[in-house]
């Protein structure tokens, strides 16, 4: 880690030299290349980083109740106050999500030094521009600040990011934003992360929508000091000027067209931690080749069943909505055919009696099909121990019998990755000589 | 579904507005009535369609952002059933009205180690699905004794 940061801090450093004004300082391939530790050839860039699978931030076994988490990849990222190599602050326990974009972190677990330096977003008005992030169960408010980024050794100057939770005209959630229903997300305790990097397959959080001045779960706001209350239009730039959050990984200078994430696999019984990585670019450099995996196209940003979707057939029924989502804990679709288990804590999770094998078949939008097969495993023993990580768990969200219309969807979570390379390429990116946006494994 | 008629609403969007100010606080959204409808049209800012059938009307709106929601009411005019799909989340308190708390409890996390799962609601009267992804969320929400006789689920797509 301390090479990297030396790495970054003289990158920020070559930048700050370079800087032209009001544009995206320049990225130099070969400015952030420490040793290769052990290989014979020293990439040009450091793409990759560790994602570790642990019992989360330290906010989570300091709260009430104390938890831990479980089957969350977390990654550690860097943000310095734009053009400063010493107002910067390393964030851990930060989810890795392949299935949302955009850079989020609690606002309160950056040390007020830092966040005082980083500028608020400026709306056509002059006035601070706020964002509302909307996941299935929660949503997330706060301020659009822009920071200098780094992960491994990857950056983005300037990079807008969503401190969730912040203060002062921030304060005050949009009814827009809450009327979505769920729960607020404030704190790392409540969010069980002190953020999230969504690296999924699209360049910006919202893209069109957004920049129509609509909410597309992802929403913009206009915040004079009276508070935050009408939606704005923001641009979708993956380079700077920004507006939008971009995808950080499609704002990277190279190795910007996706992301290979590389878990290990997990025996049934689960583990307390597990290590892995990630990888930045698809055939960009010599550790991040497509080689002979399997591409899945996905559906765009212009299509009516929304973007990043390809089709599970699972028991004779076609799931044209489905994805891979390392942000996902769990598998979730509907079978009702399997038990439900019985334990309270465990009321949504499947409880199979003995592992059982599932073999749902994904269809990409060319056609092209691949085996989405894995072993669903009971819960009882795994999530009761001391295990952090475990695979096989899979939850139906819609316990309705008959289950009404519109469930449409198989999520392969996290546990479909461990032991799979996954690929995710991003939209409008060529990646490894095949067009994004796919999944490949 | 393809023989049901279709009927464009925006005239009748003046004469509801009359008694807007009657029944704005009356039970809007979900178990409200039909004119309640006009309501949740003018929070979404959307376009509506109507299409009577046999024992009931669905009001179909699309939204700006190129969601869409449905209100079902039944043979007295009282909103059976609301679904939405596409890009975001409407306004479900409009439309869920004095039931969007149960969807509210069931957002809890009750176990803090498995979060991020679907809310869902299993009462004898109220069922709420959910679900989504980033840029489509979509979700159905039904009052069984509100539905109109021989009303299979799968209509309410």
């Amino acid at each position: 880690m301390l090479r990297l940061l030396i790495a970054f801090a003289a990158a920020l450093m070559l930048t700050a030299c370079g800087g032209g004004g009001g544009s995206a300082p320049t990225h130099t391939g070969s400015s952030g290349s420490p040793s290769g530790g052990g290989g014979t050839t020293t990439p040009a860039v450091v793409n990759y980083a560790t994602v570790t699978f642990d019992a989360g931030p330290a906010a989570l076994a300091n709260g009430s109740p104390a938890y831990t988490a479980f089957n969350e990849p977390y990654v550690s990222v860097t943000i310095c106050a734009p053009g400063s190599t010493s107002n910067c602050q390393t964030i851990d326990h930060v989810i890795l999500d392949t299935g949302s974009v955009g850079l989020r972190i609690i606002s309160s677990v950056i040390n007020p030094t830092l966040l005082s330096a980083l500028p608020i977003e400026r709306d056509t008005g002059g006035n601070s521009v706020g964002e509302c992030y909307k996941y299935v169960n929660s949503y997330a408010f706060g301020s659009v600040r822009q920071a200098d980024f780094a992960i491994g050794g990857e950056k983005v100057a300037n990079m807008p990011f969503q401190a969730i939770g912040d203060t002062g005209t921030f304060a005050a959630v949009p009814g827009t934003c809450s009327s979505g229903g769920g729960d607020a997300i404030t704190t790392a305790y409540s969010f069980g992360a002190n953020g999230i990097i969504g690296v999924g397959t699209t360049t910006t959080d919202c893209g069109y929508i957004c920049q129509q001045g609509y909410d597309s779960g992802a929403g913009y706001y206009d915040c004079p000091n009276s508070g935050c209350s009408t939606i704005i239009a923001r641009a979708a730039a993956s380079a700077a000027p920004f507006q939008q959050l971009p995808n950080p990984v499609a704002a990277f200078a190279t190795d910007n067209n996706g992301t290979i994430l590389d878990f290990p696999a997990v025996a049934a019984a689960g583990v307390t931690t597990l290590t892995g990585k990630v990888y930045f670019g698809i055939g960009t450099q010599s550790n991040n080749g497509l080689g002979s995996a399997k591409v899945l196209p996905l559906s765009t940003s212009t299509s009516s069943l929304g973007p990043g979707f390809l089709t599970a057939t699972y028991k004779g029924k076609a799931l044209t909505q489905s994805f891979l989502d390392s942000g996902s804990n769990f598998y979730y679709f509907i079978d009702a055919g399997l038990p439900i288990c019985t334990q309270s804590g465990l009321s949504v999770f499947y409880c199979p009696t003995a592992a059982t094998p599932l073999s749902p078949t994904l269809t990409a939008t060319n056609g092209a099909t691949a085996s989405g097969a894995f072993t669903l495993y009971n819960p009882s023993t795994t999530t009761s121990g001391s295990a952090n990580v475990a695979p096989g768990l899979a939850v139906n969200p819609t316990l309705v019998t008959p289950p009404l219309p519109f469930q449409n969807s198989f999520d392969f979570g996290v546990p479909f990755f461990f032991g799979h390379k996954v690929y995710t390429a991003i939209e409008g990116r060529t990646a490894g000589s095949v067009a994004g946006p796919y999944f490949a494994f | 579904m393809s023989k049901a008629r279709r009927v464009r609403l925006g005239i009748a969007v003046g004469a509801v507005a009359g008694s807007l100010a009657v029944s704005s606080g009356a039970t809007a959204g979900l178990g409200g009535k039909a004119p309640s409808i006009q309501l949740d049209r003018a929070q979404l800012g959307a376009s509506l369609h109507a299409t009577p059938q046999a024992g009931r009307t669905t009001y179909a709106m699309a939204l700006p952002n190129g969601a869409a929601v449905k209100e079902f009411t039944n043979a007295t005019g009282a909103v059976f059933a609301v679904t939405w799909s596409g890009p975001g989340k409407p306004d479900l308190r409009a439309l869920l009205g004095s039931h969007f708390q149960a969807l509210q409890a069931a957002s809890r996390v009750r176990d803090p180690r498995f979060r991020r799962v679907p809310p869902q609601v299993r009462q004898s009267d109220l069922v709420i699905q959910t679900g989504g992804h980033m840029g489509y969320f979509w979700g159905v929400a039904y009052i069984p004794s509100l539905a109109p006789a021989g009303f299979a689920v799968a209509d309410l797509k």
